[in-house]
């Protein structure tokens, strides 16, 4: 591209800037010295060393990425066992009811989600007496149900395009399905599944209105205390927190785009 | 170009006593209402070049992968080796196959795609690595052994593919469109390669194409396909000068057919009424009764043109020369007769072709003999 067409550039500029400047200036007022957000006074490190003594915080924090883990382990294994049996078996009975179910969260509004589960999550107490009290599994629960949908849908695409014939060719040659599966199909995959996991890592990380309905008293996710603090004023911790959260986000986007693009 | 397999001794396709390698008894195939294989029975003998001829959507390739184990049929029984592997899964039957798309596993090295089937047999490491060097010989690509597919050519590839098939020393091997992904020049040559490893390992090869000219060159055998049928099983000398029917006759090579009715048997002879207005006397050893529709079906070579008809007024039509396509070796020289059709004929250029007497708009008699086509009833 020899020719730059200005108006064309400044419109991309544009673009960008109305992306990504709010970010930018979290980040640079994360290294504010002042107590004020609006005002800055000087390069600091300060709000992160306090960062580190909030226990409320670390806790928070903690119990997100845990959740996001395990919810995106749970929910790898399961999509992944979907995307198969949508792409490798045919036609089987029930297959349009799969297809339609597994997508519905994708476009099913986080609140009807969370107020369901936690209807969901009451009624089983109350008839079987589990979960005694909400917290940790229920969210997980909650998260894996939405998240497992994005990881079929990104699993799906990547074995659609994988060459049925490989497959074959290794069963042709003597290997036992579950070989082929593990010694083919699964190498082939692997891009797809590490994009799958980070993004339902990522997409645990950051869910606020799930969480907040089925968590209970002592189990607070890292949104939802970042979201209460912010309506008591921002402390400068949180610019800092948060700038924490969107380097660690950042790295798995970048880690899944890589991952996908290599064949 | 001589064909090798008239080098061949081996005709166990004709030995009464000699039991079929391969035994495809009465198999259908169904897709849904659709028939891909519709009652096929076919017997394959070992060390066959076996070829499985026909246009794309015939079956060809489902019967393929049915030997294979890759499809179930929906009814019918297949042997090989005297076992019935009807429903022996594909991991489990003494036979590979080379996939159409080489299908070679894109995570592996060469050497490790040819091991692979050699592991799924707990092969020890030693006899693996030694088998993999037999194999990377015998195809002449040693140097490329450490190579992933994606940093491989096409034919390449193809070679990497017949290794790695040819690994686990099969009895059987099945090609899908063995040549069908190389360019003119290279396919030529694996042509023969392909038919001289064949003979020297004595494996025997079914191979799937909808080339003709590459069924007649390499095969011991050909059967023609059609529409999940087999339209006829024979040696590509008998597929060629003796189709059994207007189907075959159209499909390998140029025909020109004459329709028209029996009117007369004369010992070995018939006299057939053609509808262009004469008498042709074609030999026939097969009983056909007076008054049945018949075609005559003449290769383009086998029909002679003389500028004065000859005096026994069978076999002989008037025409004009219309088209005339000088390809070098041969001419092709199209006809028109006065009945209206085109007969095409082929003359080999023995003189320079300014010394050629034939040109445009020429009045010539096309003649042919009784021995030079066959009768067609169907």
């Amino acid at each position: 591209m020899k020719r730059r067409s200005w108006p064309l550039l400044s419109v991309l500029a544009f673009g960008y800037a109305f992306l990504y400047v709010p970010i930018l200036l979290l980040i640079l007022y994360s290294f504010n010295e002042s107590r004020l957000v609006t005002v800055w006074s000087g390069f600091s490190f300060k709000w992160y060393g306090e960062l580190l003594h909030n226990r409320q915080l670390l806790d928070a924090a903690w119990l997100s990425v845990r959740i996001a883990a395990v919810n995106a382990t749970i929910a790898l294994v399961l999509g992944t066992l979907a995307a198969n049996a949508l792409v490798r078996h045919g036609r089987f009975r029930g297959r349009t009811g799969l297809e339609l179910l597994l997508t519905a969260p994708l476009v099913m509004p986080d609140v009807i989600i969370g107020l369901s589960m936690l209807l969901l999550f009451v009624a089983l107490q109350q008839t079987i007496g589990w979960p005694d009290g909400r917290g940790f599994s229920t969210i997980t629960i909650a998260h894996i149900t939405f998240s497992l949908a994005y990881v079929a849908v990104v699993v799906r695409s990547r074995l659609a395009r994988m060459d049925a014939s490989l497959e074959e060719a290794a069963m042709d040659l003597g290997a036992r399905p579950l070989t082929v599966y593990r010694r083919i199909t699964l190498p082939l995959i692997a891009p797809a599944l590490l994009s799958g996991w980070l993004l339902a890592f990522t997409l645990s990380l950051d869910d606020l209105v799930i969480a907040s309905f089925v968590s209970g008293p002592g189990s607070t996710t890292l949104p939802m205390v970042i979201y209460s603090s912010v309506r008591m004023g921002v402390s400068p911790q949180i610019n800092a927190l948060a700038t924490l959260v969107v380097a660690v986000v950042a790295l798995a986007v970048v880690i899944a785009g890589f991952s996908l693009r290599r064949r | 170009m001589p064909s090798p397999s008239d080098r061949r001794p081996l005709e166990s396709w004709q030995d009464p006593k000699a039991a079929p390698y391969v035994r495809i008894d009465r198999v259908t195939k169904q897709f849904g209402d659709v028939y891909a294989v519709d009652d096929v029975s076919l017997n394959i003998f070992q060390g066959e070049f076996f070829s499985l001829l026909g246009s794309s959507g015939c079956g060809k390739s489902t019967l393929l992968r049915l030997l294979a184990g890759l499809e179930y049929p929906t009814s019918g029984r297949i042997y090989i080796d005297g076992v019935d592997v009807t429903d022996v899964p594909p991991y489990s039957r003494p036979v590979n196959m080379m996939f159409q798309s080489y299908a070679l596993f894109p995570h592996m090295t060469v050497e490790q795609n040819i091991e692979f089937g050699l592991k799924q047999d707990r092969l020890p490491r030693r006899e693996r690595a030694e088998r993999v060097g037999e194999m990377l010989d015998l195809l002449r690509i040693t140097e490329l052994r450490k190579r992933r597919p994606d940093q491989l050519s096409g034919g390449q590839r193809q070679r990497v593919a017949l290794a790695r098939s040819l690994a686990k020393h099969p009895k059987l091997l099945l090609l899908d469109e063995p040549l069908g992904a190389l360019d003119k020049r290279l396919r030529e040559n694996t042509q023969f390669e392909l038919v001289n490893l064949q003979e020297r390992l004595g494996i025997t090869f079914v191979t799937v194409t909808h080339d003709q000219e590459e069924a007649m060159t390499m095969s011991s055998r050909i059967a023609v396909m059609d529409a999940g049928q087999i339209m006829q099983v024979d040696t590509p000398t008998a597929i060629y000068e003796f189709p059994n029917s207007r189907f075959v006759a159209e499909f390998i090579g140029s025909v020109n057919l004459f329709e028209g009715k029996i009117v007369a048997i004369q010992g070995d002879d018939v006299l057939i009424e053609a509808q262009f207005g004469g008498l042709m006397r074609m030999r026939s050893l097969q009983p056909h009764p007076i008054g049945t529709p018949a075609v005559v079906a003449i290769r383009p070579e086998k029909l002679r043109l003389c500028q004065t008809p000859s005096d026994d007024g069978v076999n002989r039509l008037q025409g004009v020369v219309e088209d005339i396509a000088y390809l070098g070796d041969v001419s092709i020289y199209r006809i028109r007769t006065g009945g209206g059709t085109l007969v095409e004929m082929t003359l080999t250029n023995i003189q320079p072709r300014t010394e050629q007497a034939l040109t445009w708009e020429q009045e010539v008699w096309v003649e042919w003999s009784p021995t030079s086509g066959v009768v067609l009833t169907d």
